[in-house]
């Protein structure tokens, strides 16, 4: 109707008032603009109906605003107060009984006070401090320094009509120049730097009740000085609760605040007073393990944290502070002990803690670990979330993530630098760049991962390695992929030390020893180990790409740009489609056009000239390049499978080009098309498969973006795009947790990803709108299926490392891999018989949402015991599901068997939140209700009667 | 979604009313109780005083006092957890305490003001703050004067202005800062926008400023800790947050100003069990419940040097409109946290709850 009325006035002006052009008043104009103010303008020119009343233009307006300013006062609206209407039976019944057990406790406690009051006469009077020292007057206008001082009257009563002839300028005469001076020093602040706070708290004379009122208060207090990080206030206010009466909740919040100012000593002392108090605190133990690992009290700390772990298995928090921990355990021991025994123990723990969580999220700790040499600020700031442990798994796990970033960022200025640098690099070497634009252009991927899974892949293949050393090669490569660079440098070197052992001469293996060591030692920053290992690998093979690309990083993060940049040259030489290496040369040339002027070409070595024999392994389409291919392979058969090679290469590269333009073109369908044919000619190419994931993504088939990201997340288990994009295919899903999970790898990648920040709050959000729905109604239930969701995706995460690890070490094949990468919750899965439960259901029911396939959801409606339907449903009942629910009703199930449609409604109107969806339901899908009852009553079945079909009507609110 | 974000949310439920057959000007739990009062003026011209007991889903009046002067306002701040007395202040500027089990004649009496007394605010009682028991009255006369209970007739401090000045009416006074046995500080609020912070320890003007609308109520966040927060809300509907931690020589505090509706915002309470949260209550019949987030720095350093504060944000939690006619008076219950009685001028006392307050 507002679209009607509007074209009428155009023309007419403005409106009367704020002069707003009444083509304003328009749905399109306010879909498009973007000043608030002006939007509250219109808003309020609508509301007040001065140009006509337009109920859904207002409506428009007010979520565009809300859309723009959420804290825009404009939609503040007046509210009646809540009513019983406002709340579930439950939470009303909740508020009107703690009211009144609150009112009797009132009761007895007055009745109890009235007996006592005759033995608590004014008792207190005695402590009281004194009446101020004299009756005193001060003007309200400082500019005029008048201070009227009344000291020595103090006990003559004077009444008001006297204090009208005090003569001001007498009494001035009379001030003693030590007033004055005070005074005039506390004009301006003559505060005392620290407040002086009573550390105790007098209680003679009170009752118990009193001294009850006085601790929680003064806690309180402390509580809110510790919110707004007043950690010493905090401490005082503690010590006065305890001064009147001790309990252990004060004294752990007293440790938390101590651990905070970095006390460690009281803070001992008081998780110890917890302790004592109450033996199994688990938050003192906690704080113990903390204060004692600050000390450097290990073992202690270790013991602490298993008891935790013994009364909470579950407790992320702790295990991963046990992991810390060790870490920094191992750390401190000197390396020359006899590494099989310390090693041996450390697997072993961790086995252990593995196997009390039963999930294999240690990747992700374990990469911490390796980088995280300050893990103190990170075992501090940890502590902050561990206050909030009874938020639950779910929260922890999140917050972990926050603290992971920030804890990187802790470390030293210059590693930090170089840190940087190398992100940098790895980011662009696989293929990543960071603006949203360019990751979203399928063009900027290089062909030439550079991960070393797919050197041990190669390795595999090589025979001349020794047994023993290619079993000590997989491990360090399994300590690498798992982000333990210190380990994996360990088995590196004595795999290395038993080939130069043996005395055989394997330069190819060796060369890949000494640039996969060269891999962690620059990944754990240590760049000059990393040049030396890169030299030594490429004395044994000259011009193998992985060990110049590793020492240009390195000497780029070390400032050599000179050499940095002579060795990206090499590389280019090579293979000229690194992008990688171009940008860097390029990005060098400028700091040392910078550096040298004009003349920096001059000052630099000559670039080596690359043998062509060592160029022609260009196209070799994928990861198995230079260094893995034996060079004892005669040069004849190589030229020859080079050419096929090529071939394949350069039909593979144009299939890939026609997929990027079709992107570019936005027809994604096509795009998959092409991007399919060219993972026939090619499985190992992880770009085709996150640019099919884009298009995937764009075509809302999640389950397949998502099955093309786990395959490539298990070629490279830290493929930025491939954990972005997976994550946004398990937003797609509603599989919030999961898709939180991959962003946090995301952000633990490269935190600059701006994206992925702002999907992570995102999702987050919507995870906490998950979790809280579903603690509103019911808490225990609710945390179950979330606790369950986490196990789920980890375990998932778990079977996807097993099949890479299969896929790497043991040469299965591509084609054989992806099978089983994919996933559980795949849509043929929809079809399977009944659900076994509420969660399994939920998936599916999320997955069928996503792909609005009515068909499935008839398919697994009618494999349900309708019977159970509410069990299943659990209180996860959205309006989306009911309308899939009704609609698939209404095409596939009413038709054929009308019986089993109403026995399925019928239940279905058992559900938890029925009524509360059903309430939401829009007009139109209230409509699509109507049709299936109408239809229903049409069709015939001995399950029901119209006066039940009627009965059920009035349920459904018809 | 947006019943999940609502069910987060508190909400405000009005439990009780009761209507008055007087003008209600103040209301108060009396402590460790489930009993308030209302104080008010008769339509003949009396004081009123009624205790009331909440018992389940009414009110119960336990006990209807008449004295000749209408009541404005009143406080148990001065006094201890034993005696619950109740200090009030009167249209004749009279300030009395009552013990309420024998109301007949106060404990304490004092003319201490020449016009009616405005406000009145107590500290050193109910285990809150430090020191003497003392009581700060502000008056239409201009003046705010300290008393003990323990000295009769003359007040321990007088703020007034210089004499041939003209003399502004003091809506509101506080005390504040009573963190130990020397600190303690008043502040007042005018009719002009004046808010003056007094120092009782150095005896002398601390700070002032002025806010440009009449001062209709003032509030430290906290009485009995060092000074953190001032809420000062304003004739005309804005109210201002001050950050009382840092003090610079010439920008004085800093502080966050927020508009709460079109009309006057007649009162603040802060929630006794969480400082970080009040609610304020309007010309328009309304309540608004406000938090207050600190910055992530709450002190920075100016170009010279010097410390000055920085103000916080505030969110507001929640809104409703319970009458037609002002909220003159607001109390949180000491014991109870989130329960709230507010009283109208439509003569209507509410009791209500504030629920989820401990989940913010």
């Amino acid at each position: 109707m507002g679209d009607e009325s509007v074209p009428y006035f155009l023309g007419e002006g403005t409106t009367k008032t704020y002069q707003i052009p009444i083509s304003h008043l328009d749905y399109k104009f306010i879909e498009k603009c973007t000043d608030v103010k002006h939007l509250e303008k219109i808003l309020r020119v609508l509301r007040s109906g001065e140009e006509g009343c337009y109920p859904e233009l207002t409506l428009v307006c007010e979520k565009r605003i809300e859309h723009l300013d959420p804290r825009s006062r404009a939609l503040r609206r007046d509210k009646p107060p809540a009513t019983a209407s406002d709340f579930t039976a439950g939470e009303w019944q909740a508020i009107n009984s703690e009211l009144m057990s609150w009112l009797t406790e009132m009761n007895e406690d007055d009745r109890k006070s009235q007996l006592l009051r005759t033995d608590t006469p004014n008792e207190r009077q005695d402590n009281l401090p004194p009446i101020r020292c004299s009756s005193s007057c001060l003007p309200t206008n400082p500019n005029k320094k008048l201070q009227n001082k009344q000291r020595s009257k103090k006990n003559i009563p004077r009444d008001y009509s006297e204090w009208d002839k005090f003569d001001v300028e007498k009494e001035c005469s009379k001030i003693d120049e030590d007033c004055e001076e005070s005074n005039s020093k506390a004009r301006f602040f003559s505060r005392p730097s620290l407040p002086v706070i009573e550390k105790r708290i007098d209680t003679t004379g009170m009752t118990k009740r009193d001294k009850i009122i006085i601790a929680t208060r003064e806690k309180e207090k402390g509580n809110e000085a510790f919110a707004c990080g007043d950690y010493v206030e905090a401490v005082t206010y503690y010590t006065r609760s305890i001064s009147v009466i001790p309990t252990a909740a004060v004294y752990n919040n007293k440790a938390q605040a101590e651990i905070k100012l970095q006390d460690w000593d009281n803070a001992l002392e008081d998780c110890e007073k917890v302790l004592d108090m109450e033996p199994g605190n688990i938050k003192a133990l906690m704080r113990r393990a903390t204060v004692h690992s600050h000390l450097q009290n290990y073992q202690t700390a270790i013991e602490d944290l298993n008891k935790v772990l013994s009364v909470e298995p579950e407790n992320t928090m702790a295990k991963k502070r046990l992991l810390e921990i060790e870490e920094k355990l191992k750390s401190l021991k000197p390396v020359s002990e006899p590494q099989g025994k310390g090693k041996k123990i450390l697997i072993q723990e961790i086995e252990d803690s593995e196997s009390g969580e039963g999930r294999g999220e240690n990747t992700e700790e374990c990469e911490r670990r390796g980088g995280d040499k300050s893990s103190g600020a990170a075992a501090e700031r940890a502590m902050g979330s561990a206050h909030g442990k009874s938020r639950g798994g779910k929260a922890q796990r999140r917050d972990r993530h926050k603290d992971s970033a920030p804890s990187r960022l802790k470390k030293g200025a210059p590693e930090k630098e170089s840190e940087k640098h190398l992100s940098d690099h790895e980011g662009e070497v696989n293929g990543y760049l960071r603006s949203d634009e360019k990751s979203e252009s399928a063009e900027v991927e290089i062909s030439e991962p550079h991960r070393e899974g797919s050197q041990s892949a190669g390795a595999g293949s090589s025979t001349a390695l020794p047994p023993t050393a290619a079993k000590l090669k997989s491990e360090g490569n399994e300590f690498f992929k798992s982000g333990q660079f210190g380990e994996a440098v360990l088995k590196y070197s004595e795999a290395i030390e038993y080939v130069t052992s043996l005395g055989e001469q394997s330069p190819d293996d060796l060369s890949i020893l000494y640039s996969n060591r060269a891999a962690c030692y620059l990944k754990e920053g240590n760049c000059s180990d990393c040049i030396q290992d890169c030299n030594r690998a490429l004395e044994l093979q000259p011009f193998s790409l992985k060990p110049l690309l590793r020492r240009a990083m390195a000497n780029e993060s070390m400032e050599r740009y000179g050499l940095a940049y002579i060795d990206y040259k090499t590389v280019l030489q090579i293979d000229s489609s690194i992008q990688a290496a171009n940008d860097s040369a390029n990005r060098i040339t400028k700091t040392l056009i910078d550096q040298d002027g004009p003349s920096w070409r001059e000052k630099l070595p000559p670039v080596p000239v690359v043998p062509v024999a060592a160029q022609l392994h260009r196209w070799d389409g994928g990861s198995l390049t230079s260094e893995n291919k034996p060079s004892t392979i005669d040069i004849n058969r190589e030229e020859q499978v080079q050419m096929n090679c090529e071939e394949a290469a350069e039909k593979f590269k144009r299939l890939k080009n026609e997929g990027n333009d079709f992107v570019k073109l936005g027809e994604y369908e096509e795009a998959a098309n092409k991007y399919s044919e060219c993972m026939k000619l090619n499985t190992e190419e992880c770009t085709v498969y996150t640019n099919r994931a884009l298009c995937y993504l764009k075509l809302y088939k999640y389950e397949e973006a998502k099955r093309d990201c786990d395959h490539v997340l298990q070629r490279e288990d830290s493929n930025i795009k491939a954990f972005y994009r997976r994550a946004l295919a398990y937003k797609g899903l509603q599989n919030y947790q999961a898709s939180a999970d991959d962003f946090s790898k995301v952000l633990l990648i490269d935190p600059n990803v701006l994206e992925a920040q702002k999907e992570l709050e995102e999702v987050t959000q919507l995870l906490h709108f998950d979790g809280s729905a579903g603690a509103g109604r019911q808490q225990t239930h609710g945390k179950k299926i979330t606790i369950q969701e986490v196990t789920e995706c980890d375990d998932q995460e778990e079977r996807q490392f097993a099949t890479s690890e299969d896929a790497e070490t043991g040469r299965v094949p591509a084609e054989e891999a992806v099978p089983k990468a994919v996933p559980r919750r795949s849509s043929e899965k929809l079809r399977v018989s009944e659900p076994p439960n509420a969660y399994d259901f939920g998936q599916m029911i999320n997955a069928l949402n996503a792909s609005k396939d009515k068909a499935a959801c008839a398919h697994l409606l009618t494999a349900t015991d309708p019977k159970t339907l509410p069990v299943l449903l659990s209180n996860k009942l959205e309006g989306e599901t009911l309308l899939i629910f009704i609609q698939s009703l209404e095409h596939y199930i009413a038709g054929k068997d009308p019986g089993l449609a109403y026995q399925l409604l019928f239940y279905l109107s058992k559900a938890k939140r029925f009524k509360v969806v059903l309430a939401l339901l829009s007009k139109n899908e209230k409509e699509e209700v109507q049709q299936l009852f109408h239809l229903l009553s049409k069709s015939w079945s001995d399950q029901y009667s119209l006066e039940d079909l009627e009965s059920l009507k009035k349920v459904y609110e018809l | 979604m947006s019943a999940a974000l609502g069910a987060e949310r508190p909400q405000v439920v009005s439990h009780v009313q009761q209507a008055l057959s007087y003008t209600v000007f103040d209301c108060k739990w009396v402590p460790r109780s489930a009993r308030l009062l209302c104080l008010g003026s008769a339509a003949r011209g009396t004081g009123v005083l009624q205790l009331y007991e909440l018992s389940g889903a009414r009110l119960r009046l336990l006990r209807e006092i008449e004295k000749p002067k209408p009541i404005k306002c009143g406080t148990f701040g001065a006094t201890s957890l034993q005696q619950r007395y109740l200090a009030t202040g009167d249209f004749d500027g009279n300030l009395n305490i009552w013990n309420l089990e024998a109301p007949e004649i106060p404990v304490y009496s004092v003319k201490g003001h020449k016009e009616i007394i405005n406000s009145i605010d107590g500290v050193g009682g109910l285990g809150i703050g430090e020191g003497a028991p003392e009581i700060v009255t502000g008056s239409r006369d201009g003046t705010v004067k300290v008393w003990d209970p323990r000295q009769n007739e003359i007040p321990v401090a007088n703020m007034e202005s210089v004499q041939g000045e003209s003399k502004r009416d003091c809506w509101t006074v506080a005390f504040g800062n009573a963190y130990n046995l020397e600190e303690r500080v008043v502040c007042a609020g005018y009719d002009n926008g004046d808010i003056k912070l007094f120092d009782l320890k150095t005896m002398s003007l601390r700070w002032e400023t002025n806010i440009k609308n009449g001062v209709c109520s003032v509030e430290f966040d906290r009485k009995d800790i060092n000074m953190n927060k001032l809420v000062a809300t304003s004739l005309e509907g804005k109210f201002h947050v001050f950050d009382m931690r840092t003090q610079h020589p010439t920008k004085g505090f800093a502080y966050v100003s927020e508009k709460a509706q079109k009309s006057t915002i007649w009162q603040v309470r802060h929630l006794p069990q969480n400082r970080d949260i009040f609610m304020t209550s309007g010309g328009s019949g309304s309540l608004h419940l406000w938090k207050y987030e600190y910055p992530a720095q709450r002190s920075k350093k100016d170009s010279e040097g010097c410390e000055m504060g920085v103000a916080g944000s505030l969110s507001l939690l929640q809104n409703v409109t319970l009458s037609t006619q002002p909220i003159s008076s607001l109390d949180w219950s000491p014991d109870k946290t989130g329960l709230c009685v507010c009283g109208a001028y439509d003569q209507t006392v509410r009791v209500l709850i504030v629920t989820k307050l401990n989940k913010i």
